[in-house]
């Protein structure tokens, strides 16, 4: 039994197009967002999920967190089904959108904190134990009271992933994580995801397109396109084998993304998404 | 337990919040007073030129009048997050954010807005309120002033049940609220007035589609004296209740909605 586990997974949209001229109603278009994706993850794995605009991510990572309800297909995660039960589940995953923000805006972040105990009901040892840990780890003691508005992209990062991992979640989702980060902040992001997978054995599943993320914090990858599955397996493996297959020029090196991501582009491109 | 204590912290905290802005919040709490205070001169003036509307005197209006103010500006002052910024919320993405969390919908979005501005409007509400007892003479009693807590309550659940049907369409993605703001701000200008001075197509609306009527008008008839159609007593207690009826059945349409939500993502 892994941890997570993904059968045939299945979701479409409605979307309603914009009424064409001399017509009455609106044409609806149903889009596939899923279409038959399977894969399995393992308690304590770094995994990187990748593939262009639009090709079903974030609704994986929707359905994933309980916020979606699958059409068709079987999830659980640890034994449990993300959309059922929903206040059940949530209580053991993390999720931190790169563009939302799940803290309150104008009051000092401690307050945001504060309030999050609250709402997950943390025992008040527990909390402050947790917060200290999280505070030394990603260093933001001196930022603590100072309202979310104040801080910089970093540093709103960095709070961020502080209140989502308060209540020790086993599963945490990251949406784009490192968007908009200086190289320093990056880094320092890198090295707290890599301290507390290994110190909690906390599973975190990654949506990006920073192929530098992955390559340094993922052992696995997941590509999907157009809603399927395209590759499973090794950052790595998967450069070699489409290097050997297309020959494409470009020539990587294990810390080299900017011929990551033109190989990465290429194979896209390739593919045909 | 838990659930009014995450409540009232999310309050103090949203207050702290507003606060952080004080010429802002000191000005529009301003506006908010001028606003409402013209709304009062206008029942003054009708009151000036034609002293009574109906059988309904001039203090009498301004006790109508009180009652809507108060339950109405209490209900955007605690529930704003119902009232006011429950669309963005769905819109914005925010609404993704609350179902992330261990707790209900309805009650983090309750816990999510609060407008404190709202506090001039109520003391214009009850400065009325207080006018219009003195000017109509009324002798309170215990079960007056019962009878106008129990009013005021389910107004405010009434007014925030048919909120909620704003929140319930703008889940299902359709824009056309301001039907619906014909009901809430559109029920809050004409009932400040008694119902039994409108024309029987919107006694009707306000009386069965939404009550105000019965949450308000009924209990207040009877307060100043002259009981509403001369309905017995024990309809002034029982009449209100259709306010936590809509509430009700709002509450649970709007988990349907939200059922509805996570199955389309909107």
């Amino acid at each position: 039994m892994h941890y997570i586990e993904i059968n045939g997974l299945r979701k479409t949209f409605v979307v309603k197009k914009k009424r064409e001229k001399g017509k009455l109603f609106r044409k609806k278009e149903t889009v596939e967002a899923l279409k038959d994706v399977s894969f399995s993850v393992e308690k304590g794995e770094l995994l990187g999920y990748i593939g262009p605009n639009g090709a079903g991510k974030s609704t994986t990572v929707k359905i994933l967190s309980g916020i979606l309800t699958p059409d068709g297909g079987e999830v659980s995660v640890g034994g449990r089904v993300p959309w059922k039960d929903r206040k059940e589940y949530v209580k053991h995953i993390g999720v931190v959108f790169g563009q939302r923000s799940q803290l309150w805006w104008d009051v000092p972040i401690l307050d945001s904190y504060s309030l999050l105990k609250d709402i997950y009901r943390i025992q008040t040892d527990d909390y402050k134990d947790r917060l200290e840990e999280l505070t030394d780890a990603l260093q933001i003691e001196e930022l603590l009271r100072t309202p979310l508005r104040l801080l910089s992209l970093g540093q709103r990062m960095k709070a961020e992933l502080c209140g989502s991992l308060l209540h020790r979640p086993e599963l945490l989702f990251l949406d784009e994580p490192t968007i908009g980060l200086d190289a320093v902040s990056k880094l320092a992001l890198r090295d707290f995801l890599k301290r507390e997978n290994a110190e909690h054995g906390t599973t975190v599943m990654l949506t990006t397109h920073d192929m530098e993320d992955i390559a340094a914090l993922c052992s696995r990858v997941l590509v999907l396109g157009h809603g399927r599955k395209l590759y499973d397996g090794r950052l790595q493996t998967l450069l070699e084998q489409y290097d050997y297959d297309h020959k494409v020029s470009a020539r990587y090196e294990d810390e080299d993304s900017g011929n990551i991501d033109h190989l990465i582009a290429s194979m896209y491109k390739e593919l045909d998404l | 337990m838990n659930t009014i204590h995450l409540y009232l912290r999310s309050m103090a905290m949203l207050l702290k919040s507003h606060l952080q802005y004080p010429t802002s919040f000191f000005m529009q709490t301003l506006a908010q007073l001028v606003m409402e205070g013209g709304e009062l001169m206008v029942v003054i003036l009708v009151v000036d030129r034609f002293e009574n509307l109906g059988r309904w005197a001039g203090g009498n209006l301004y006790f109508f009048f009180g009652l809507m103010s108060v339950s109405f500006y209490l209900t955007e002052l605690f529930g704003r997050g119902i009232t006011g910024d429950f669309p963005s919320m769905v819109r914005t993405g925010k609404l993704d954010t609350l179902l992330l969390r261990p707790r209900g919908i309805l009650t983090q979005v309750f816990c999510s807005g609060m407008d404190p501005r709202r506090i001039t409007c109520i003391g214009v509400g009850v400065a009325a309120l207080v006018m219009g007892s003195i000017k109509s003479g009324v002798e309170w009693s215990f079960l007056k002033a019962l009878a106008l807590c129990e009013s005021i309550v389910m107004s405010c659940l009434l007014i925030l049940g048919l909120f909620m049907i704003e929140g319930i369409l703008c889940i299902h993605s359709v824009k056309s609220v301001e039907l619906v703001n014909a009901i809430t701000y559109g029920g809050r200008s004409a009932c400040q007035y008694p119902i039994d001075v409108f024309p029987r197509p919107l006694r009707i609306l306000f009386s069965v589609v939404a009550p105000f009527a019965m949450t308000m008008h009924v209990p207040a008839a009877y307060i100043l004296g002259k009981p509403l159609y001369g309905w017995p007593l024990w309809t002034v207690f029982v009449t209100p209740l259709s306010g936590v009826v809509v509430f009700f059945i709002m509450t649970i349409l709007f988990n349907k909605g939200i059922k509805f939500y996570r199955s389309t993502g909107s």
